[in-house]
């Protein structure tokens, strides 16, 4: 057994005997590890610039970034980086790493990245040679931001999967459109992404297919076929493929694909792997609430009728007319609150589906003029228009619409707060989210190609807020958090935008159809420019440090500029849920609380114990873990970002096994109710018999 | 005609205390283990150092577990008298059924055809694993209609099982999956484990209930046979231990968790502990913790969803007049 895998697991056993947190006895096993497991297999050379040339030749790194400086260049961005002077902080944080990104030899025996090494490659990689960009982004690196996985871990290796991790399919009513979305999704998890599919706009089962009745076999075999791709398809055996696939709570098949994620689910629709979202249009709630019937559909009369697909509609503004028009077939009446309940029952056992609020997203979406939001990604906060590809047949071309790809980032709030120049923090971020986006072509699938290449989208996060509030004396979902949470989020927007505009202006372009856009028109800015100033108290001031508050005038400044300049990217902000990538940096994970104060993490390959960031036994008792939080007050906190945030925030709620699906459901109407735009996992603690008998026996 | 009235079981009147909470409590964790994707060790598995300490280890569980399937629950649920408790012991058997299932799986999942049979015909020949299936068997088979004290016997014994003597295999899996190796495996366990804390209590309780009601010299009488069945069932246990993880240096610290374990079912039972207290391995206590870990979305299932408690949407959940909104 090594030592500090004992150490470390003791950490866990002192905090539940004693409640102490014993950071020396996982400091000392964040020591041995470094001393006994890592450094005797680390490959040292007597200089950077040495090193970089050895593993260059050795076809470790790609030889035509670092040609692009010169060896003094890279020798003194080491000295910059040396000033950071970074330590990893938990045994966590290093067996991460390690672990999972720094590179090694092709036998494995070999560690060939310090923390430092594999950070300054990834500013040399992005950068594209602008030396100044390489400065400022080793400084971004070193204080507060960190791109996402696939950009940290690929970035500048020669054997490597792509820079992005996130796709959004639309898959199309027919056979052709079916086979090649499928090959889409073997090729994009091939790569190592997660791939969202839009299945609303597929006939349901028992539709006519070529005007014979009861031919159609629905959604659910199509979505056994993307879990069984996912599944094949595993990026070198390294992380499995993920999917999810969107459906709209008004399609006929809407009740097998509730059904689909339980675990006691029919084998022939049942989805072990495959995560299922659910895409709700107001008008939903809006029948739930008056307790009536809602009415299933088939996209297939949707379209001959209207020459539209199903997602590409409002069912908002077309419930009405859809109900009255004889042509469309009314397959089925459920009740609302009925359904409802099923989908709470199916989020209890097994966390899915996701929600989309159809109304929210597409009501406060800057491109509405361009066309509509139909559905989301794996992790709920992607949300940006799509085009339907027509795939045609062999013989003829295809003409391919708009289909997404993504590449995420997030700001560690805490760090920011304490960084001189927040303007230029979130505009290195941008450049360098940018300059994954303009050196990413996913050739193999033409219509991300197309969608990339229009809309230049990046999604901006942020992480380490609960440890940022904590650190300040405030308690997650309390006023003073709210608050902080708006101004710091109100701040992320509006330097983002000044950066897109900024790029859109040197470098002569905007994102396509940009005068279409209600940033265009200045609607976006309204709600800014009427805004009056927020009165702050001294703990919040305190918490938001250096970072600037905006007022009304500098938005009416950057109004008239972007009206003039434009914006580089259709989208910009998105929250992801940042998990192990914030653990290396010592962050709560995106803006959610905590889930445990000393939390059990399990990967696919270990175990390890991480005691939450900033935890003392001094703050511990105001450290609250999500469990324990108002449910209601944490929608609060997120209502308060989603205001600032283009695209979405992964929103996770927690419930124990107390809660009946009419409080689940009360809970999710609340999201709704406030704007939330998407709900991705409903997680469950589960009252261990100890806790539940033990008070009574 | 027969003068006795068959009574139906009326779970609107308790009978038992407690009864409900270990229905309810099982059956909001019901799991399966085809939930676990095993087949992720696979590759683990085809250069893992042991193997034949782990068959073995699995091999001891899945007869422990039939046992408790086929002899313990369906005896002790035949002899006890109160309705409730009748029906939690049924259902507590069902989910032996699939704790003997899912070492199957296991084996189904990692090993050939001829490994796995060799590993059952191991079982019947291991000397320290037949003795204990016998002695247990025994006190399940010896228990006399009407006489509560074979009845306590019968329970004492379950609780033995089921809170102490699988745990030297149980170990196993923990503490490797505690360092990343054959992960998957390792939450099956923890999956298991789940039950059989909620078993070891639940019997404990009844068993409890049904000691209070005997004379004290009865008790008296049951306390020393107890600690004696304890102590022989612990020698064999150290033996077996020595036996089964001959060659991989952890049988020490198997045997300091099978005290720390022992010491458990005697509180379950109600009776004082009787080992000194001692230090167990951290990474495996920190695999036996009942709380949910931290779930991975791209890894295993995680092992904390459950049944939903449904009650039905109202115009009352739509009312946030509380929370300020129209």
């Amino acid at each position: 057994m090594k030592p500090y895998v004992k150490l470390n697991n003791d950490v866990l056993q002192r905090y539940r005997a004693t409640g102490d947190i014993a950071r020396h006895v996982d400091e000392e096993a964040l020591q041995q590890y470094l001393q006994h497991e890592i450094a005797p297999r680390y490959r040292t050379y007597t200089t950077p610039v040495e090193r970089l040339n050895a593993l260059v030749e050795e076809g470790y790194y790609e030889r035509d970034f670092l040609m692009q400086y010169t060896p003094e260049f890279i020798a003194s961005l080491y000295e910059q980086a040396k000033g950071y002077n970074f330590q990893f902080e938990t045994f966590m944080s290093a067996s991460k790493f390690f672990d999972s990104y720094a590179m090694k030899s092709r036998d494995d025996a070999e560690i060939l990245e310090m923390y430092e090494d594999r950070y300054i490659v990834l500013a040399l990689y992005l950068a594209q040679g602008d030396e100044q960009l390489a400065k400022a982004a080793i400084d971004a690196l070193f204080t507060a931001y960190q791109p996402a996985t696939p950009t940290t871990l690929n970035s500048g290796k020669q054997a490597r999967g792509e820079l992005v991790s996130c796709f959004k399919l639309s898959m199309d009513d027919t056979m052709n459109s079916i086979a090649k979305n499928i090959g889409y999704c073997l090729e994009l998890s091939r790569l190592g992404g997660g791939v969202g599919v839009n299945l609303t706009d597929l006939r349901p089962l028992g539709d006519p297919i070529k005007h014979i009745d009861n031919r159609a076999s629905g959604v659910m075999p199509v979505a056994k076929l993307l879990e069984n791709s996912f599944s094949y398809s595993n990026q070198l055996g390294q992380r499995n493929g993920s999917g999810v696939v969107y459906l709209n709570i008004f399609h006929r098949d809407i009740e097998n694909f509730i059904s689909s994620k339980k675990p006691n689910a029919d084998e022939k629709i049942r989805l072990a792997t495959l995560s299922t979202g659910v895409v709700i249009p107001s008008v939903f709630f809006e029948l739930m609430k008056r307790d009536e019937d809602i009415a299933l559909f088939s996209p297939y009369d949707i379209y001959r009728e209207y020459g539209k697909r199903m997602s590409e509609l409002s069912i908002t503004d077309m419930y009405d007319e859809l109900l009255n028009n004889d042509n469309i077939r009314k397959l089925k009446y459920i009740n609302a609150r009925k359904l409802y309940t099923d989908i709470k029952k199916a989020q209890f056992e097994s966390g899915y589906p996701f929600e989309i609020f159809d109304d929210n997203v597409n009501d406060a979406h800057a491109l509405k003029g361009i066309g509509r939001v139909k559905m989301s990604n794996l992790c709920t906060e992607i949300l940006q228009y799509m085009e339907t590809s027509v795939i045609t047949d062999e013989t003829e071309e295809n003409e391919y619409g708009v289909d997404v790809s993504c590449n995420l980032g997030s700001i560690d709030i805490h760090a920011a707060t304490k960084h001189a120049h927040f303007e230029q923090l979130v505009d290195t971020s941008m450049r360098l989210l940018t300059a994954v986006s303009t050196m990413t072509t996913i050739k193999n699938v033409p219509s991300i190609v197309k969608g990339n290449h229009a809309m230049h989208a990046v999604g901006l996060g942020a992480m380490n807020l609960h440890g940022h509030l904590v650190a300040n004396g405030i308690r997650y979902g309390s006023e003073d958090a709210i608050a902080f949470t708006d101004v710091f989020m109100e701040a992320m927007n509006y330097y983002s935008l000044k950066s897109s505009m900024r790029i859109a202006k040197e470098r002569g372009e905007t994102f396509d159809q940009f005068e279409k856009s209600t940033y265009a028109s200045g609607e976006y800015f309204e709600q800014y420019i009427n805004k009056e100033m927020p009165q702050l108290n001294d703990a919040v001031k305190q918490a938001i440090g250096s970072i600037p508050v905006i007022t009304a005038d500098m938005w009416q400044q950057l109004k008239s500029d972007v009206q003039q300049h434009g914006l580089f990217h259709a989208y910009r902000l998105a929250v992801a849920p940042t998990g192990s990538i914030s653990y290396i940096r010592s962050c709560t994970a995106s803006i959610a609380p905590i889930t445990e104060q000393v939390e059990v993490r399990d990967y696919a390959d270990s175990r390890t114990i991480y005691p939450m960031p900033f935890l003392t036994a001094e703050n511990a008792h105001m450290y609250e873990e999500a469990y324990t939080i108002d449910a209601y007050k944490l929608i609060d906190m997120y209502a308060a970002a989603q205001k600032h945030v283009d695209q979405g925030i992964s929103m996770t709620l927690y419930v124990t096994d107390q809660w009946t699906t009419e409080q689940l459901a009360r809970v999710y109407i609340y999201a709704w109710m406030k704007g939330i735009k998407s709900v991705y996992y409903v997680r469950q603690r589960l009252i261990a018999i100890e806790e539940c008998v033990a008070c009574q026996v | 005609m027969s003068s006795v009235a068959f009574e139906a079981i009326n779970w609107n009147r308790p009978t038992s205390e407690l009864a409900q909470v270990f229905w309810d409590q099982q059956w909001k964790q019901i799991w399966f283990p085809e939930e676990v994707a095993v087949s992720k060790d696979i590759k683990q598995w085809q250069s893992f150092e042991h193997q034949d300490t782990y068959k073995k280890v699995f091999g001891g569980l899945t007869l422990l577990d039939t046992l408790q399937t086929n002899v313990g629950m369906n005896e002790i649920s035949r002899h006890v008298t109160d309705l409730q408790e009748k029906a939690v012991l049924t259902v507590f058997g069902s989910f032996e059924a699939i704790h003997a299932k899912s070492y199957s799986y296991i084996f189904t999942t990692l090993c050939k055809n001829d490994e796995i049979d060799e590993v059952f015909k191991w079982v019947q020949e291991n000397e320290f694993l037949q003795y204990k299936a016998k002695k247990i068997t025994d006190i399940y088979e010896s228990i006399e209609a009407g006489d509560d004290a074979s009845l306590w016997k019968a329970m004492f014994a379950s609780v033995m099982l089921e809170s102490f003597l699988f745990y030297s295999g149980f170990f196993y899996p923990l503490y490797l999956g505690g360092q990343g190796t054959l992960r998957n495996s390792a939450e099956v366990i923890s999956l298991i484990l789940r039950d059989e804390s909620i078993h070891g209590v639940a019997i404990g309780f009844f068993a409890q209930q049904l000691f209070a009601k005997l004379p004290q010299q009865k008790q008296e009488e049951l306390t020393v046979w107890g600690y004696e069945l304890l102590l022989d069932l612990y020698q064999n246990e150290m033996k077996y231990t020595e036996d089964v993880y001959a060659g991989t240096n952890v049988a020490d610290d198997v045997k300091v968790y099978v005290r720390y374990n022992a010491n458990k079912a005697l509180m379950n039972i109600g009776l004082e502990p009787m080992f000194p207290e001692e230090e167990v391995n951290p990474i495996v206590m920190n695999g036996i913790a009942n709380t949910g870990s931290t779930y991975d979305f791209f890894s295993q299932k995680g092992a904390t969803y459950a049944v939903a408690k449904v009650a039905p949407i109202t115009d009352a959940t739509f009312d946030f007049s509380d929370k300020g909104l129209k």
